[in-house]
């Protein structure tokens, strides 16, 4: 089912395909169930062969290797003038424009782009043919990977969904090294609990423990989610990262303790204060990790002080 | 004004006192240390919280001879010892950076007046 | 002191001017450019002073309900920094001055207001 609240934007999803078609290699979209023949084999057998398999190119090997590529226009070309008895190797393409397997899928876009063929050969690092690549396989490609993202995203919908008006819940997905954004998801909780007119003390507190708790996944995680449940007493957060851990957590706890490089103090933060800072701010603070199974921090914060008059600032 | 004045203020808490006394004539506020390398002169105490051994790398570098830290941020050992070889002071207080700015720039209009 | 004060004394550049912009009356500075350190004070804050000239000030002076944010040593604000700015409502200064320097004077004009 498509919500309407799906966040797919203009830009959002112009973006997601970018996104997708760097992380998607040309091995992910390929098809590898190949259709082949031998130098030796006639025009006649070709066509056959993609008649019988529906395809319109065939790849012609000698032992894996690539020699050249037979395409139905070939065969056209062969009915037009009487020589479909003649050997593949003798009308074959051999100017080949071949593509990697490891190369993202954005290579394969553009290669259709420039060169006005509708098949790639793709080979393995060896140099040996492993698949083709056509506009077909991409588009599918594509529109599973996207359909993927979507469910994802209709998962975390349905985890936001609001039990009632009082109660909150929302995901928010924190990228790594993303600082254009990092913050951003505290600044709108801050800004619900001011819309609520929670006390400013305590707003504060939940939107520190939050911010330090985004900084912390944009800086060290390879991305994460962070959850933020609010009801009338108190507000949970939780964050959690899928890697790549922390090795010793007692040591990340001590105020000053910094794995942090150079690039990231230039921007204000890995000072070693994050998880102290979250504690200090805390009701119950709970902090695990392990190297290679990634981390997790849960704070709670209680509304102690009642709801403030409107905010003086 | 020189280090030693500085360490007759009540609010700084001398933390590596094995250093060679130098005139100060400004103050220098920063936490981070690629601002102090640009900005900082010699002559200048450096004001920071950033309670670390780099610290002491950029202040020889840029050739301060004194530093506060402020927020009472606590000194590692390692810190110290650097410190120690290159002859430079550690002032450690409670006040945090603004206030610190304010209480050097009082000593040193003082000095200047007398 | 009233923002206009603070704008003539340390001879600012508007970069971005609240909507409510001069009615506060300003009492409260820090001076840091690690936000950690900035997040970890407990009383209230109006103007945060940095060299951090990127849209993480703004978003931490945000959270800590700052009005303003004052870059200091005349550092060049990014695009990104200025639309944070009038996103967060925060009045956005620049002044050619350093940290040290802008502490000191708002010392003085506050010991002036008082």
């Amino acid at each position: 089912m498509i919500d309407k609240n799906i966040p797919i934007k203009a830009e959002d999803s112009a973006s997601l395909i970018l996104d997708l078609i760097y992380q998607l290699k040309i091995k992910d979209v390929m098809s590898r169930d190949l259709v082949v023949a031998c130098a030796q084999d006639t025009l006649h057998h070709i066509k056959t062969l993609m008649k019988q398999r529906n395809v319109t190119g065939i790849p012609i090997v000698k032992k894996d290797r690539l020699l050249g590529i037979l395409s139905i226009d070939d065969i056209f070309k062969a009915l037009d003038n009487g020589y479909m008895d003649e050997l593949a190797e003798k009308y074959m393409s051999k100017k080949l424009v071949i593509l990697e397997e490891d190369m993202p899928l954005a290579f394969a876009i553009s290669y259709f782009d420039k060169f006005k063929y509708g098949r790639f050969p793709v080979v393995d690092k060896d140099n040996l043919l492993v698949g083709m690549i056509t506009s077909r396989d991409i588009n599918v490609g594509l529109l599973m990977a996207i359909n993927k993202e979507v469910s994802r995203m209709e998962e975390m919908l349905a985890q936001n969904a609001p039990v009632d008006a009082k109660n909150f819940r929302k995901v928010f997905r924190i990228r790594k090294y993303d600082f254009e954004h990092a913050g951003i998801a505290s600044n709108r909780i801050k800004k619900l609990l001011t819309e609520r007119k929670h006390d400013p003390r305590d707003i504060r507190r939940v939107a520190v423990a939050m911010y330090e708790m985004e900084i912390n996944i944009t800086v060290h995680s390879e991305g994460g989610t962070l959850t933020v449940a609010i009801d009338q007493d108190r507000a949970e957060i939780v964050a959690k990262d899928a890697a790549p851990g922390i090795e010793n957590p007692e040591l990340a706890l001590q105020e000053g303790y910094s794995t942090a490089n150079e690039w990231i103090k230039s921007l204000g933060f890995g000072a070693g204060m994050g998880l102290a800072n979250i504690r200090r701010v805390s009701d119950e603070f709970e902090f695990q990790s392990s190297l290679g199974k990634g981390t997790t921090v849960r704070a709670v914060i209680y509304f102690k002080n009642k709801k403030g008059e409107e905010h003086d600032h | 004004m020189t280090i030693k004045d500085l360490t007759r203020c009540a609010q700084l808490k001398l933390v590596q006192e094995d250093f060679d006394d130098a005139v100060i004539t400004g103050g220098y506020t920063s936490d981070l240390l690629s601002d102090v390398m640009a900005h900082a002169a010699a002559d200048n105490v450096l004001i920071t919280i950033q309670a670390h051994i780099n610290t002491i790398a950029v202040a020889k570098l840029v050739g301060i001879r004194a530093l506060i830290i402020a927020n009472d941020r606590e000194i590692l050992e390692d810190m110290a010892q650097a410190a120690k070889k290159e002859r430079i002071a550690i002032f450690c207080s409670t006040l945090n950076q603004f206030d610190l700015s304010v209480l050097i720039g009082q000593l040193l209009a003082k000095d200047h007046a007398r | 002191m009233k923002g206009d004060t603070l704008i003539k004394e340390l001879d600012c550049e508007i970069l971005y001017r609240r909507k409510e912009g001069g009615t506060k009356d300003l009492r409260s500075f820090i001076a840091s450019d690690l936000m950690s350190d900035v997040l970890l004070v407990d009383n209230e804050i109006d103007i945060l002073i940095t060299s951090l000239s990127t849209a993480q000030a703004i978003r931490t002076a945000d959270i800590v309900s700052a009005i303003g944010v004052v870059i200091v040593n005349g550092k060049p604000v990014s695009a990104d920094m200025k639309a944070a700015a009038k996103e967060f409502d925060i009045t956005l200064l620049r002044t050619k001055l350093s940290t040290f320097q802008t502490c000191g004077i708002i010392h003085r004009l506050k010991e002036h207001a008082a």
